[in-house]
């Protein structure tokens, strides 16, 4: 327990190093909300949404919590280029530990740096159900572990930085596309079934759904019932951490990477 | 010339080595509009849509636009592996000056962007209906001066960020910062509108009416739509823009890359 706790340690520390890259991604936040939320939503009837600047805003935390943990795949290989890999795999730290270390690592460190950004977008939102934020917080943890999950996963299983780099592009085109980050459930299936259909069993849906039910305001709410969001999160949690633990186990070694 | 000529066959065996790379952006840029674009015409409002009538239409051009900005900004992260591998000594090592590394390198990057955007520009064409010759001409031409400032940006990103976190994270940035303040996803008068109404600094106004991407986006568009006016002012802007970062990334790709 206490090795795993130092593996964690030394992620979230390795993550504040990085004071340029931490500044220049909270700019990023918030030029889309001064920019794209604040044009778009201009742009929206209120048919459709009722306040759409709101909704998006809700969606960029989501999205801000997707790419902040998916950067963790980034840094396995910026070690594997400096070889740093061979120096951890030769600690007195078990495999298993190392990536479940390095797992809950990268999903709190994301969520640490997305969190003062959610009490931006939480200010800009307005005001909050105490309780069901709670809940819709426990759930943004459970997705932002699950995809440093995905993210390792996918890194150490193609090994190489070109193909990680398009390939998270493409995931994050579809997967934040198609699913309620930046519209409604109904707009997207009224639109093509078929889209409806995918970001209906979205993880990106349920956490943004979440998200908005955890605020309680009724102008962005698009959710009826928390359930089966909380538990959709909770299996893309366990698949990509347990899943992720087994695969990172079996390809750590014998080099590759490019 | 000799060099540069070689420089760019040396640049597009690269590019085309990129299978994945391209596949990739293709389905991003198609993602975006066959799926973003789908979605927002069921949402924008009738005054929105009594202006541009169709979202999609309205995004076609600005999606060739997105392409040739992503493909012409992986020069730079070529140029920021060769650095980090300390490939760049090889380069430096070439029997031609540096001036024309520079140059080609610059040149290549908006050369492998314009050829990557065609199937962009051609799907654009499919939906929205063709230009005649000379509009083709001038929209390929304003779109190769706006690729190569393109090239130059990202090479000045790729010379000065030591890492591919650094790089990509700038990227992001310039990406928000360029797109997001100019009509590749909006109207540029849903822009000046916020401006007048005093809920959006006339500095970001300003700043969106001479973006280079709001220029080449909506010349495509009047010239497939008829809409929104076009001024010749607009290739002015692209030419200053193309000419400040060439200059400037030749410039800075030359000191840079001999540092220790």
């Amino acid at each position: 327990m206490n090795k795993l706790l130092l593996v964690v340690e030394r992620d979230i520390r390795l993550f504040f190093q990085y004071k340029f890259l931490i500044i220049l991604r909270a700019i990023w936040f918030i030029s889309q909300i001064v920019l794209f939320g604040l044009i778009a939503s201009r742009m929206i009837s209120t048919d459709a949404v009722q306040d759409y600047f709101r909704y998006y805003v809700a969606g960029l935390s989501v999205m801000t919590l997707y790419s902040a943990a998916i950067f963790i795949g980034f840094d396995i290989y910026e070690e594997a280029e400096h070889g740093v890999f061979e120096y951890l795999l030769s600690l007195p730290v078990s495999r298993r530990q190392l990536v479940l270390g390095r797992s809950i690592g990268g999903g709190l460190r994301s969520f640490i740096y997305v969190g003062p950004l959610i009490g931006v977008s939480l200010y800009v939102i307005g005001s909050i159900n105490p309780l069901s934020f709670l809940v819709s917080l426990f759930a943004l943890f459970l997705f932002s572990f699950g995809v440093s999950g995905m993210s390792i996963t996918i890194a150490v299983m193609i090994k190489s930085s070109d193909r990680f780099d398009i390939l998270m592009g493409i995931l994050d085109a579809l997967i934040v596309r198609l699913s309620t980050a930046m519209y409604p459930l109904a707009v997207v299936q009224t639109a093509n079934p078929l889209y409806g259909g995918v970001a209906r069993f979205n993880p990106v849906t349920y956490v943004a759904d979440l998200f908005r039910w955890g605020t309680g305001i009724e102008a962005i709410i698009t959710l009826d019932n928390p359930l089966m969001p909380l538990l959709g999160i909770i299996a893309f949690f366990a698949f990509f951490t347990f899943v992720g633990v087994i695969i990172y186990d079996r390809r750590i070694e014998g080099g590759g990477w490019q | 010339m000799k060099a540069i000529l070689h420089l760019l066959e040396h640049d597009f065996r690269n590019f085309f080595r990129y299978k994945w790379w391209l596949a990739g952006l293709i389905s991003m840029n198609l993602a975006d509009l066959f799926i973003m674009a789908i979605v927002y015409n069921r949402m924008i409002s009738d005054e929105v849509t009594q202006q541009i009538r169709s979202y999609f239409n309205f995004f076609a051009p600005g999606l060739a636009v997105t392409g040739l900005f992503a493909s012409a900004f992986m020069i730079g992260r070529e140029i920021n592996m060769e650095r980090r591998r300390e490939v760049h000594h090889y380069m430096l090592s070439l029997p031609m000056t540096r001036m024309e590394l520079a140059i080609g390198r610059v040149l290549s990057g908006g050369l492998r962007g314009m050829v990557y955007m065609l199937p962009l520009l051609l799907t654009c064409f499919l939906f929205l209906g063709f230009p005649t010759i000379w509009q083709l001409l001038l929209i390929l031409a304003v779109l190769f001066l706006l690729a190569v400032g393109i090239s130059g940006l990202s090479i000045a990103i790729a010379v000065s960020t030591s890492s591919l976190e650094k790089f990509i994270t700038a990227r992001g940035l310039v990406y928000y910062t360029l797109f997001f303040c100019s009509s590749v996803f909006y109207p540029l008068s849903l822009i000046q509108q916020l401006g007048r109404d005093g809920k959006f600094p006339m500095m970001l106004v300003t700043m969106a009416e001479v973006n280079p991407l709001s220029n080449a986006s909506d010349m495509i568009r009047y010239f497939l739509l008829g809409y929104p006016p076009f001024h010749f002012t607009s290739i002015i802007n692209v030419l200053v823009f193309s000419a400040i970062f060439t200059f400037g990334a030749t410039f800075a790709y030359m000191k840079i890359i001999e540092r220790k």
